[in-house]
């Protein structure tokens, strides 16, 4: 089909047309910067903690106790392992993507003169790598004499464990087995590695920072308590456990508790939200440009109906007439996807100085495209089949 | 000749009542978004203490004996920004300021997380947070005292563990608002209330910026003497640096702020006059220091007020700001849209404006009446917006973060949306109004 006769026609229509393209171009730019935020937020909530996320409950205590010299948490530990349904449990300072974290800088050398990336220092009571299900890759879990007490927060045993992240961001290309870093004056050796482990808080490529100690548990009520369960018991196990606690440690509170994959999602609310409203954002703008472009169609068709007539009327076929509005659209869209693609990238080049969003991918462009071109042939449709519809007798009438 | 053209855009527009309801949901559509994302930044940026905060400034002096920080790229990662986190000081320095008394009114500030308990420990909150202060907190904050009276200077200096709680907190644990005599216990001691006050939360939270910057779910529900809270052992929440020299002792606060500075310190200047004063006096106190020369620093003081302080730390999630991009740029293809739709149904009527143009109307009347009727479309469109943005910021409610709770329509808020109805109308209405007022008379005549 000829394009010539498509674009003189427009030629006579530049305001209403320049408009459509103008419009697709403003449509395209967002969209594709639209897409790609979500793009980015799914891919984020999409991390990989490390642990087995399935069948963990948490629970958090809070309060103060007179009685300093029992040992609460161990005895609090025995009682919810005896719990029907509980199959493991321990106390750790905190979970991956719990939002709360204790993080310190390591220095490679005793003098303290080389400093190594901030880390996640994790601790929990015995058996809590198990707990979690953190998968070692190297080396061995702690044994049981290295579960020892803490002094000032660090732990008193000179054993760790780290994920593979950090073995490759302090040791690259070395074993990290029998190295170690330090802390202050306090030296820790790696007895072994984790394949993967997030922290409290993702932190793009230090996410995986992670450090892990062993620590006896310690006579404190404030604490965080894991739990493996049956999966189907998750619910009842949960009530029985603070109960449990409460019958125990009258003065404990229990300031939260949930299952593993509630705390995730509230990690992840804000991005869930974010990209839901992104994707209301795109919807509304795809439908919006449909609207558009079919009422700007019809209005066209109906203006033409005597010149689509007499084309009629000289033997063009009904064919002729629908394809000419389709080539039409995807003339205009193809202009404004052109114009839209620049201003894509403008936007994210504006995005990227003030907002901290990385380049914008280059597959995202031939998708907003896509999507353009389709919802373009799609509003059409309706108006050009209106207009093929036209009989070649209006060619004779006066309007 | 108005009302004339004003009938016939009126006449336009049911003309084309398919197109006209169109044209009205796509302007209501980008309105309501533009204005449910203008409503959530209204609402955070607004003045934390409107008639208050122009008065109040933040003082900092930098006495921590330390190097001064050279590689940012710690500090960074925690998402701390280099420069000196919060400005807080230290509580010598805290204690001096406060005795010098050179400005109107001067507080301290620290939030601290405590459980609460009623005397007789059968009605406990778990970890609250609770605010340690200075006697002048409640009247230069504008605190609403219901039931009691604030701690004087007298009880602040001796020590006297005494609070003030809110009306809520005292709902919670005595089942009365009115708890003034009873006793609360903080960790191991035991605190009388002085007073009660109406829950109180400016926002954005800015003198405890270390907790959250908006606190939808409410402020601190406990004040009570910054000297009396450290005699508990409670400590500040966070610290922006320590001394060098200082290693927290096992059990040991943290972040104490004999060590660390971990005290806001905020005060009271009326007069340009008192600013400039008040900064003098500042950079002199700091000077003073000598302590500070070993460790090669220069003086550092500050004096900043609220809005700038505001400013400084970026407390407007950039999301928020994200948001109004978005939605603004939603709103200009709503236009663009819009401006296509009215060029081609005006431009289908060339054939009776030729025709009022032949008949000897000027081209400002058939101007007119284009824009008119685009301006009477717009404007309908920001009626049915109306309760679009109801239904958006309704939305933005359920959201669980710490400003959702925040976010409400003022009458404010429908000003603008009324004003931005009728710029919308005007902008998108020029250029296909100009354009049928193009129209040559005679032509259409004749081609009919």
């Amino acid at each position: 089909m000829d394009i010539r006769p498509t674009l003189s026609a427009l030629r006579r229509h530049k305001l209403a047309a320049g408009l459509l393209v103008l419009e697709i171009a403003v449509a395209c730019a967002i969209l594709c910067n639209a897409m790609f935020m979500i793009g980015s937020r799914l891919s984020r909530m999409d991390v990989h903690t490390g642990i087995d996320e399935s069948s963990l409950v948490w629970l958090q205590t809070d309060g103060i106790s007179d009685a300093t010299a029992v040992p609460v948490t161990e005895r609090n530990l025995a009682a919810l392992r005896a719990i029907g349904g509980v199959t493991s449990d321990a106390m750790v300072v905190s979970l991956p993507l719990a939002n709360q974290d204790m993080n310190f800088n390591p220095t490679l050398d005793a003098a303290n003169t080389i400093n190594g990336p901030n880390t996640q220092m994790m601790l929990g009571s015995p058996g809590y790598l198990q707990v979690l299900g953190l998968k070692l890759v190297a080396g061995r879990d702690f044994n049981n004499t290295e579960y020892a007490g803490t002094e000032a927060w660090l732990p008193q045993s000179s054993s760790m464990i780290v994920t593979r992240a950090l073995a490759t961001r302090l040791w690259p290309g070395k074993s990290a087995l029998g190295q170690a870093f330090w802390i202050g004056k306090r030296r820790f050796q790696v007895i072994g590695v984790i394949d993967h482990m997030v922290r409290g808080e993702l932190r793009g490529s230090a996410s995986e920072y992670v450090a892990l100690f062993a620590a006896r548990p310690t006579s404190m009520l404030s604490a965080l308590y894991v739990l493996r369960v049956d999966k189907l018991a998750r619910d009842r196990v949960l009530r029985e456990a603070a109960d449990k606690l409460v019958e125990l440690n009258p003065q404990m509170l229990i300031s939260q508790q949930g299952t593993y994959a509630e705390l995730r999602a509230s990690y992840f609310a804000g991005d869930k939200a974010m990209a839901w409203l992104l994707v209301t954002v795109c919807a509304a703008l795809l439908v919006v440009t449909a609207l558009g472009i079919a009422g700007l169609a019809s209005f066209w068709v109906a203006q033409r109906r005597r010149q689509i007539g007499i084309r009629r009327a000289i033997g063009a076929t009904r064919g002729d007439i629908l394809r000419y509005f389709q080539l039409e659209n995807f003339l205009i869209v193809s202009g404004g996807i052109a114009l839209g693609m620049a201003l894509a990238y403008a936007i994210n080049l504006i995005l990227m100085t003030h907002y901290e969003m990385p380049r914008l991918p280059v597959a995202y462009l031939p998708i907003g495209a896509i999507t353009l071109w389709l919802i373009g042939q799609l509003a059409v449709f309706g108006p050009a089949r209106r207009a093929s519809r036209v009989p070649p007798v209006v060619a004779t009438r006066s309007v | 000749m108005f009302g004339y053209n004003l009938e016939l855009a009126w006449h336009g527009l049911r003309r084309f009542p398919r197109s006209t309801v169109l044209v009205v949901l796509t302007v209501a559509l980008g309105l309501a978004a533009c204005m449910t994302t203008l409503t959530l930044l209204h609402v955070l940026t607004a003045d934390p203490l409107p008639g208050r905060s122009q008065h109040i400034y933040q003082a900092w002096v930098d006495t921590v004996q330390g190097k001064a920080f050279t590689t940012s790229a710690d500090m960074a990662m925690n998402g701390v920004s280099a420069s000196s986190g919060y400005q807080r000081i230290k509580l010598g320095d805290a204690q001096a300021l406060l005795a010098k008394h050179r400005a109107t009114r001067q507080v301290v500030t620290a939030d601290m997380i405590s459980d609460v308990a009623s005397a007789d420990g059968k009605h406990v909150q778990g970890s609250q947070v609770i605010l340690a202060t200075s006697s002048d907190f409640v009247p230069m904050f504008g605190v609403p005292m219901r039931y009691g009276r604030n701690w004087s200077v007298a009880e602040e200096a001796a020590r006297t563990p005494v609070v003030l709680i809110d009306t809520d907190l005292a709902q919670k644990l005595f089942a009365t608002e009115n708890a003034v005599g009873r006793r609360v216990r903080l960790g191991r001691t035991l605190f009388q209330v002085v007073g009660v006050f109406a829950p109180y939360a400016p926002q954005p939270h800015f003198y405890g910026l270390d907790v959250a910057a908006f606190t939808g779910d409410g402020g601190e529900n406990l004040y009570l003497p910054y000297t009396a809270a450290l005699d508990a052992g409670l400590s500040p929440l966070t610290a922006d640096r320590c001394d060098a020299s200082y290693k927290a002792s096992p059990g040991g606060m943290p972040s104490d702020p004999a060590h660390c500075a971990s005290l806001g310190f905020w005060v009271q200047l009326d007069k340009p006059a008192q600013v400039a004063g008040y900064r003098a006096f500042l950079i002199h106190y700091v000077e003073q220091q000598k302590v500070l020369a070993g460790f090669a620093k220069p003086a550092r003081a500050e004096l900043t007020s609220v809005a700038a302080w505001l400013k400084q730390q970026d407390v407007v999630p950039d999301s928020v700001r994200l948001n109004v991009w978005l939605a603004g740029s939603f709103l200009l293809l709503c236009m663009i849209n819009v401006a296509g739709l009215l060029a081609a149904r005006f431009l289908r009527r060339s054939g009776e404006i030729g025709i009022r143009r032949a008949l000897g109307a000027p081209r400002l009347a058939v101007f007119l009446q284009h824009v008119l009727e685009a301006g009477g479309a717009c404007l309908a469109g920001g009626l049915v917006a109306i309760p679009l943005t109801w239904l958006g910021v309704w939305t933005l409610r359920q959201q669980g973060n710490d400003f959702s709770g925040l976010v409400h329509l003022d009458p404010l808020m429908f000003g603008v949306l009324f004003a931005l109805a009728l710029a919308v109308g005007m902008l998108v209405g020029i250029l296909p109004a100009w354009r049928a007022s193009a129209v040559e008379p005679g032509l259409q005549v004749k081609s009919e």
